[in-house]
């Protein structure tokens, strides 16, 4: 279709704002969805993406929308990740598009994960329509958010447009919005081919399916193309758009969104953020802004049962085929035997991969405690990278350490203020600056260590603010810090799953923390068991396991040996299953338990 | 057999090299259960007690195992006293008719205090049981109440003093200790209180709390502080403070004797030895196969009554199973197992490998050895469960 007909959207929303919704209805309003078809969130793949409410994947579907001017025009709608980890993956979605929708609960206000987003649109200058939703709900305070909404973005309140997406209202008024406000694509139709990839997802029958926007020029099927970041060179034997069904086109105009696939078999050979090209153009410019996943947060990852770790190794291998930014090496610890040293976006793509690994492929496994990646500048004058607490070496040998920084970005009703900033004070937080959205909500701004963060910060928020504050943020660069590590050992043994990298004023409340937990969760064995923390040679804190001191069947009952035997048996088995960490017994459950992070966790 | 045990004498002659052939006999009766008792017994049931010895006596003499005569024989419960001296005297010479039974063999009977006089003691005595095992528990009154006996301190004694009255020359008293009700001075008495009563053998238990037990639902549920494997581990010690001074000497984990008077059917337990068992929920051995009887009495009697077998179930053990069993009984004795002999009798190899474990567990002083001997240490005697299990 001619450029002066399409539209390129995507909807941002904070989790539960009505994202999915929205897009529902506008599939339905096009008719792009029949009445009779449409189910529920219909653009959500994924069993997990359902039942937490979130889109982990983007997809991307073409509507086809008669305005009120009788002009048939091309709307695509382009869907982006919703949380935190997946902020790079935002950009990218933006960047295939020419307007955004601000999808803001009437009853709620904007939240920090949106606000972000927001800032993220404006910055690639992209035309915002405000929308608040839910206006049916008895608790929506329309009036008071659409100043809100409207002070944020610099218009009046009342082009705050104010829909019900479950009911439709104000939907069909929203299309034409659509249509009159978001500028059509701008690309050279008659220049070599460049499309943006914005997403990529890995099908176990078609391998990879690449979501792209064509800037310039057009992408014909059959047509020899290269992955210009990767090197990659294919044949491109589909593309096609999402209607919202895969539907194969001979061609993709400049403008248009589609589908394309071309017998890749891992998304890490078409990433997000690459361009697209022809083979014979392939030392073309690429589109600005591709950048290679970073994980930012790293954590071991053993299977409970030591035999399932063939089971675990081919669990990430499939993992990967569909999601780029995991990363994996094997490793093997003392106390939890073999498994991998994983690095992730960040917390919630850890409990993800760790999610579908327990549920899609049955396997029961122990993580460590989450670290995020250190450089260390030893005295030596190299610099070395460490994503495992053990590898980082004897304090003799370190000249500084530095730690990934995060700008973090908490909206809060101002009746927390005070609190927010004691906790993010309590993290290490540096306050950079505050703005009060509304009398009542407030946006502040914080860098911190994202090793703060990482435990249970989100948690503390939420509890702190009775669920009211939230939260986003975004990496901010390593910045030197005073770290230690604190290891912990067991009758002088240190056990590596229990090292952790803290700056130097928490090391003693961790160690405190461990040796007291340990002391409640290992039993009481022959002999006295010390358990100390300690940074390098120095103990900054002990406990003692002492011995136990019975453990004798009173009788023999009648004769009935065969009961006594069988007890004894069982306690066989227990030691069995047991860690022997040096002359130390430890069940497995003391690990679990120890690595849990709770409300009196490691890192409070 | 084959298996050595803590050389000791017996009540009249030697009985040194072979642990001989023990016969139980179990009497599943009982006039009230002991808050902490998980053994084979039920209350009310005295219109079984005619047809359970007349079963007892049948199934004792249709017993189609190889006969050799008893050198021990043991009448346990439930309260065998609540049966009449000359039922439990038919019972008994149902097994001397069937099986024989040496001339010196121990015969022993458990005693619950409130079920006996000097009369009682005279005409068991007279049926042929030489030995006693009274019930006692404890002296302190608070103690025997917490655990449900029906019967007082000075009953306890007075059952001790009736039997020497009555002319019995081996009296044990069974005490159970560390109690939650248990003071530390209640523990002291109890054992001088024993002594002073001349019993010649004393078998001190650690109280064991066992699921579904009264008392284990009173812990469970928090109305009775738990027991304290420290403080039981701390009066186990004052016991044999006591009981050594007094001239005993212990020779397995619960159970210290005077010279000469260690029981011979236990010590055939911890050996390994061959017994015949006889009543409800009877356990037997015979080289290597165990087996037991239907556990209700009902089912007993109406299995003899119908003529089939009063067998519930058994297990066969091979050379594999039976070394390591070997080592967990043997090792609850004094004077432990002969490792030689474990392995002559069970297999190449046997030694070799728990070797690594046996020289480290004798480094860190929990195991013992003398030439092929093994045995626990001393201050290992409490924790044997955890220092066996490691063996098998």
């Amino acid at each position: 279709m001619d450029q002066e007909h399409q539209r390129a959207i995507a909807v941002i929303a904070h989790i539960d704002h009505g994202k999915s919704t929205l897009s529902d209805r506008l599939l339905q309003l096009t008719g792009t969805v029949g009445d009779r078809d449409m189910r529920a969130q219909y653009l959500d793949r994924m069993d997990l993406e359902r039942e937490r409410g979130i889109t982990i994947k983007a997809a991307a579907v073409r509507m086809n929308y008669k305005a009120n001017d009788g002009e048939i025009y091309q709307i695509n709608l382009i869907d982006t990740p919703g949380h935190v980890d997946f902020g790079y993956e935002v950009s990218r979605s933006l960047a295939a598009c020419d307007g955004v929708l601000l999808l803001v609960d009437a009853a709620q206000g904007i939240e920090a994960q949106t606000l972000t987003n927001l800032y993220l649109a404006v910055d690639a200058g992209l035309e915002v329509i405000p929308i608040l939703n839910k206006i049916d709900l008895p608790a929506a305070q329309p009036e008071k958010y659409a100043q809100e909404l409207a002070q944020l973005i610099g218009c009046g309140p009342e082009d705050v447009h104010q829909i019900s997406a479950k009911t439709g209202q104000g939907v069909p008024e929203l299309l034409e919005a659509i249509v009159e406000r978001v500028p059509p694509p701008k690309g050279e139709p008659d220049a070599p081919l460049r499309a943006l990839v914005f997403d990529s997802v890995y099908d176990a029958y078609r391998g990879v399916i690449a979501y792209l926007r064509v800037v310039d020029g057009r992408i014909k099927s059959r047509e020899e193309i290269a992955f210009i970041a990767t090197g990659v060179e294919v044949e491109a034997d589909e593309i096609g758009i999402m209607a919202p069904d895969p539907t194969p086109m001979p061609e993709l105009e400049t403008g248009e969104v589609g589908y394309l696939i071309s017998g890749i078999k891992e998304v890490r050979l078409a990433k997000v953020g690459d361009t697209v090209t022809t083979r014979n153009n392939r030392d073309a410019d690429p589109l600005p802004g591709y950048r290679e996943p970073k994980p930012m947060v790293f954590a071991g990852i053993y299977p409970v049962e030591g035999d399932d770790f063939p089971l675990l190794r081919d669990a990430l291998d499939k993992l990967q085929l569909n999601d780029a930014a995991l990363v994996y090496e094997p490793e093997s610890s003392t106390a939890l035997g073999f498994g991998f040293r994983c690095g992730f976006l960040g917390l919630l793509h850890m409990e993800i991969v760790r999610e579908r690994l327990e549920r899609e492929f049955d396997l029961s496994l122990i993580a460590t405690a989450p670290s995020v990646g250190y450089e260390i500048e030893l005295t030596s004058g190299q610099r070395i990278e460490v994503h495992n607490p053990t590898d980082m070496p004897d304090p003799s040998q370190i000249e500084d350490v530095y730690e990934p920084f995060v700008d973090v970005l908490v909206v809060t009703p101002t009746d927390y203020t005070g609190t927010v900033m004691q906790l993010c004070q309590g993290r290490r937080g540096d306050l950079q600056a505050m703005n009060y959205l509304s009398p009542e909500r407030v946006e502040i701004h914080y860098k911190m260590p994202l090793g703060e963060i990482i435990f249970d910060f989100f948690d503390q928020l939420k509890s702190k603010t009775k669920g009211y504050a939230s939260l986003d943020y975004e990496p901010a660069g390593m910045q030197p810090s005073k770290l230690v590590r604190v290891d912990v050992l067991l009758n002088a043994q240190p056990v590596d799953a229990f090292s952790t990298i803290v700056h130097r004023d928490k090391a003693y409340d961790y160690g405190k923390t461990m040796t007291e937990r340990l002391r409640k969760l290992i039993p009481r064995q022959l002999f006295d068991v010390p358990i100390q923390a300690a940074i390098g040679s120095r103990i900054i804190s002990r406990e003692t396991v002492k011995a136990k001191r019975k453990d004798v069947t009173a009788k023999c009952y009648g004769g009935d040996v065969t009961r006594k035997r069988k007890l004894l048996e069982r306690q066989k088995e227990g030691k069995r299953r047991m860690k022997q960490i040096g002359t130390v017994e430890v069940p497995q459950t003391a690990f679990i338990e120890a690595l849990r992070v709770d409300s009196d966790g490691a890192s409070s | 057999m084959t298996v050595a045990f803590a050389p000791s004498s017996s009540r009249s002659g030697e009985w040194s090299a072979e642990p001989g052939f023990g016969v139980y006999v179990h009497i599943p009766f009982c006039r009230h259960r002991c808050h902490y008792c998980d053994f084979n017994t039920y209350e009310g049931l005295d219109a079984l007690f005619a047809p359970y010895v007349d079963a007892l006596v049948t199934d004792i003499e249709r017993w189609d195992g190889e006969p050799s005569p008893a050198t021990s024989v043991f009448f346990g419960g439930g309260t065998p006293t609540l049966l009449a001296p000359e039922q439990l005297g038919r019972v008994l010479a149902a097994v001397t008719e069937r099986t024989g039974i040496v001339p010196e063999a121990e015969i022993t009977i458990e005693v619950n205090p409130e079920t006996v006089d000097e009369t009682t003691f005279t005409a068991l005595l007279e049926a042929g049981f030489n030995r006693f095992s009274i019930g006692v528990q404890s002296l302190a009154p608070h103690v025997l109440e917490g655990l449900g006996r029906t019967h007082s301190a000075g009953r306890a004694l007075e059952a001790l003093a009736a039997a020497r009255r009555a002319g019995a020359s081996d009296l044990n008293a069974d005490l159970i200790y560390g109690s939650p009700w248990e003071r530390p001075g209640d523990w002291a008495r109890s054992l001088e209180g024993v002594i002073d009563a001349a019993a010649d053998h004393v078998s001190a238990y650690a109280l064991t709390l066992e699921e579904g037990t009264p008392l284990h639902t009173l812990v469970a549920t928090g109305r009775v502080p738990d027991v304290d494997g420290d403080v039981q581990a701390d009066r186990h010690a004052v016991a044999d403070g006591y009981l050594r001074a007094a001239g005993f000497e212990r020779y397995e984990t619960s159970n210290w004797a005077q010279p000469g008077r260690a029981s011979r059917h236990n010590v055939l337990y911890w050996s390994g030895g061959n017994y015949a068992g006889f009543g409800a929920g009877a356990h037997a051995h015979v080289d290597g196969r165990r087996w037991w009887s239907e556990r209700l009495p009902r089912d007993f009697i109406s299995a003899v009554e119908q003529g089939v077998t009063t067998e519930a179930g058994f297990e066969r053990l091979d050379d594999s199973q039976r070394g390591p069993e070997a080592l967990m009984l043997g090792l609850r004795l004094k004077s432990g197992v002969d490792l030689s002999a474990l392995e002559r009798s069970y297999g190449e190899g046997f030694l070799a490998e728990r070797e690594p474990v046996i020289e480290r567990l004798v480094g860190a002083g929990l195991l013992e050895r003398s030439g092929s001997w093994l045995r626990l240490a001393e201050q290992s005697t409490m924790l044997a469960n955890d220092i066996i299990c490691r063996l098998l």
